[in-house]
């Protein structure tokens, strides 16, 4: 008998994968959840002053666990979904949803976390470090928040941990000896954190090995898929929305206001966009949002002339006018009749823009225009990778295969949505 | 023109001929219209953007008397619609100021880039068109699903790569760990010593691993559109009776079906090239190679404001220019396509 992979197995080997190798941070993020919970009914004003963007992120992702499953199973072809056999861009597809939602337990560490550079930089994969932590100076927490503080900077890293000193080698006597490169470093006993009287030495694994300012390759890639995703999910947003709105505005108002729309979409189209969007963001500086905002404002033109062309037809059609007579207001003909009918060209389009705003996100990052040093990116990536082409291949390697990947899954689910609305074309 | 049969005065149009002029007039005032469109939006951004011009131009540490005296010859402190004016009337005019980093007339920078640019654009396009044409007859000659699903399937993941991705891997596989062609840059150390030929040869070797970059995504998205142009026409009627005459099959292919199916290309590939004028933004940078696109990005992150309005705009115009040329040729091919223009 021949096993075909089902889509119910992909899944299943990703949620396995996740337990099994996450399972102690799982109950982690559990313990904080739990943690944040009884900080929340002891502690309000504690709890809303450590609330940040990190730990909702985790406390997400441990709400992700539990109902993502159940929702599913609510789902009423689900079996249909769960048997129908895998594709290559299906995997990648749910592989990609999967790192966007877990990106926590995935990997637990900082992606910005570095020390130690001489130690650490430039490490190839697969490699692993020793490093010893030092003992804690801190007394013993007294309130709740404090105990809390310190459940969470166990669990969530931060940039910098003063306690952890990475090593090339170790020497054990009466002292320890940490070597490194250019540097050594003599501690004491009692500066160490012990194990059965005997100092510990951890190893730290890096799995994709690590770039310039040693941090790990392998975090900064995942947490770069989330930035991506983000910042095409926002910029398509944007573009939904203006072209969408004005398309349908200007198709029913018609007159001038229509025509001038269209001239200024066709200045737009008729010029290569990406000029613009380098120029707005070099001179008002590029962040984040300016970056979603601007790539959502260059991408509207195509949206916009869809829009407006089928709204000028459907105008004229009996459901349209009866809906009209009905005085409903014009955002409910937008929704609820226009919107439907022209489902398919626009959700074409709007894969084809995602797929677009990924490209030109990793382009700006790599000429160092895009979402800024906070957050990794896979284009930034590329461009430090490239300085140190000769020593470090996987700083390349790895997000460029992420990024072709990615966008390789994107534009076959638009040829895929498009033959489904075209079925005549081939190919 | 008039004609009476039987009493009746029926009037029939002006022939084709009479109508091309008053076409490409409107095609050409709208294009006019864009331009100088685009060059409001570029007035509107630059003064707009935070920054000092007259302390970018000359020095930081300007003293406030100097400063004073360049910004009253800007025309600084005149109302805005006097500036507007005055930008426009020298962008026509062809004036577009000097670089404040090269210290030389704006259009003669550009010039200088531009001719580079020109040629690598052509030799891309020409690359581009050549393969997928190739690859696009190969395919569809062999009626073979599988190598054209293999195919179609490898054009999407080529069309998939960024230009960067695949430069810098090309770089790494080609550059770094075979050292077969140069890193960057357009010539040798040794290139002074070289014969006349010598010097193309070397410059070409040095193209190689651009051109590729370049041309890749465009091969893809050019294979797409024959391939399915070939499909598209092979299900349409005439074919079928030309299969019934006893035609062969391969004269068929390339008498009937590749030119009816190629003429969608040319305005896609009249916008390619006005895109790849423009300056291949990223594969110049990469390979670090004197063009349009990298004089674009450096002057735009360096803050040389004539340089960036002179940037912008050779490369609207020269997207304009091709998209009006590629309508030209799509007219010669195709007489149906007047009324599509017309609105």
């Amino acid at each position: 008998m021949k096993i075909r992979f089902k889509v119910l197995h992909w899944i299943l080997l990703l949620a396995i994968v996740l337990l099994i190798f996450r399972h102690d941070v799982i109950f982690r993020y559990y313990a904080l959840w739990f943690g944040f919970i009884e900080l929340i009914f002891t502690d309000i004003s504690a709890a809303c002053e450590i609330f940040n963007l990190k730990l909702a992120d985790v406390i997400l992702s441990g709400i992700f666990i539990i109902v993502l499953p159940i929702l599913f199973f609510l789902c009423r072809n689900r079996w249909k979904i769960l048997k129908s056999r895998l594709n290559f861009s299906d995997a990648l597809l749910l592989l990609l949803v999967w790192i966007l939602l877990f990106a926590p337990i995935i990997t637990s560490e900082n992606p910005e976390f570095s020390k130690n550079l001489s130690v650490t930089k430039l490490l190839s994969p697969l490699s692993t470090v020793k490093f010893v932590n030092l003992a804690s100076k801190e007394s013993d927490p007294v309130t709740e928040k404090e105990k809390f503080v310190r459940q969470l900077n166990k669990t969530i890293k931060l940039p910098y941990n003063e306690r952890i000193v990475f090593a090339d080698s170790i020497m054990v006597s009466e002292n320890i000896i940490v070597y490194q490169k250019g540097n050594i470093i003599e501690l004491q006993m009692e500066d160490l954190q012990l194990k059965d009287s005997k100092p510990a030495i951890y190893n730290k694994f890096f799995l994709l090995g690590t770039d310039e300012y040693g941090r790990d390759n392998f975090a900064r890639l995942i947490y770069g898929t989330r930035i991506s995703l983000f910042v095409g999910f926002g910029a398509v947003a944007v573009s939904f929305f203006i072209g969408v709105v004005l398309g349908f505005l200007a198709g029913y108002r018609g007159g001038i206001f229509d025509t001038a729309l269209n001239r200024f979409a066709e200045l737009f189209l008729s010029f290569p966009v990406i000029y613009l969007i380098v120029l707005i963001l070099a001179l008002f500086g590029s962040s984040l949002f300016s970056v979603i905002i601007v790539l959502g404002i260059s991408g509207w033109m195509t949206l916009f002339k869809i829009v407006r062309g089928e709204v000028v037809s459907l105008k004229q059609k009996d459901f349209f006018i009866s809906a009209e007579l009905l005085r409903l207001k014009k955002s409910q003909l937008l929704t609820k009749e226009i919107l439907p009918v022209m489902l398919g060209p626009v959700v074409v389009n709007l894969v084809l823009l995602f797929s677009n705003v990924i490209l030109a996100e990793a382009a700006l990052s790599y000429l160092g225009l895009g979402t800024g040093n906070l957050y990794p990116s896979w284009g930034a990536m590329i461009n430090s990778g490239q300085e140190y082409i000769y020593k470090a291949w996987w700083m390349i390697v790895f997000p460029g295969a992420a990024l072709i990947l990615t966008l390789f899954t994107v534009n076959s689910y638009g040829r895929r949505v498009g033959k489904v609305i075209n079925p005549r074309l081939e190919g | 023109m008039e004609i009476a049969i039987k009493n009746k005065t029926v009037k029939i149009s002006p022939p084709a001929t009479v109508q091309t002029g008053k076409v490409l007039l409107k095609r050409f005032f709208s294009s006019i219209l864009t331009l100088f469109l685009l060059v409001s939006l570029l007035f509107i951004l630059i003064r707009l953007s935070p920054g000092d011009p007259t302390q970018k131009f000359v020095s930081a540490q300007l003293s406030p008397e100097l400063s004073q005296k360049i910004a009253e010859k800007f025309l600084l402190n005149e109302p805005l619609l006097e500036q507007y004016y005055a930008f426009l009337s020298n962008v026509i005019k062809g004036d577009l100021g000097i670089s404040y980093n090269y210290k030389l007339p704006v259009l003669r920078v550009v010039w200088d880039y531009f001719s580079f640019t020109l040629v690598f654009a052509l030799l891309s396009i020409c690359l581009q068109l050549i393969f997928s044409f190739l690859l696009a007859i190969f395919v569809s000659q062999r009626k073979n699903k599988v190598l054209s699903w293999g195919i179609s399937n490898l054009a999407l993941f080529v069309y998939s790569i960024p230009a960067f991705v695949l430069g810098v891997l090309l770089i790494y596989l080609f550059s770094v760990t075979i050292d077969v062609f140069p890193i960057s840059g357009l010539n040798s150390l040794n290139y002074d010593s070289l014969s006349f030929g010598g010097k193309i040869l070397d410059q070409l070797w040095h193209l190689i691993l651009p051109l590729i970059t370049l041309s890749a995504a465009g091969t893809a998205m050019f294979y797409k559109y024959i391939k399915e142009g070939i499909d598209n026409v092979r299900n349409q009627t005439y074919i079928l009776n030309l299969k019934a005459s006893g035609l062969k099959e391969k004269v068929i292919l390339k008498k009937h079906v590749i030119p009816n199916a190629a003429s969608p290309l040319i305005s896609v590939a009249g916008i390619e090239l006005g895109v790849l004028l423009g300056g291949a933004l990223i594969t110049e940078v990469i390979f670090s190679l004197p063009g349009m696109g990298r004089l674009t990005v450096d002057s735009i992150l360096s803050r040389d404001y004539p340089l960036i309005i002179g940037c912008v705009l050779t490369a609207g115009v020269v997207m304009i220019l091709t998209n009006f040329l590629a309508d030209i040729i799509k007219i010669k091919f195709d007489k149906r396509l007047f009324k599509g223009l017309l609105n």
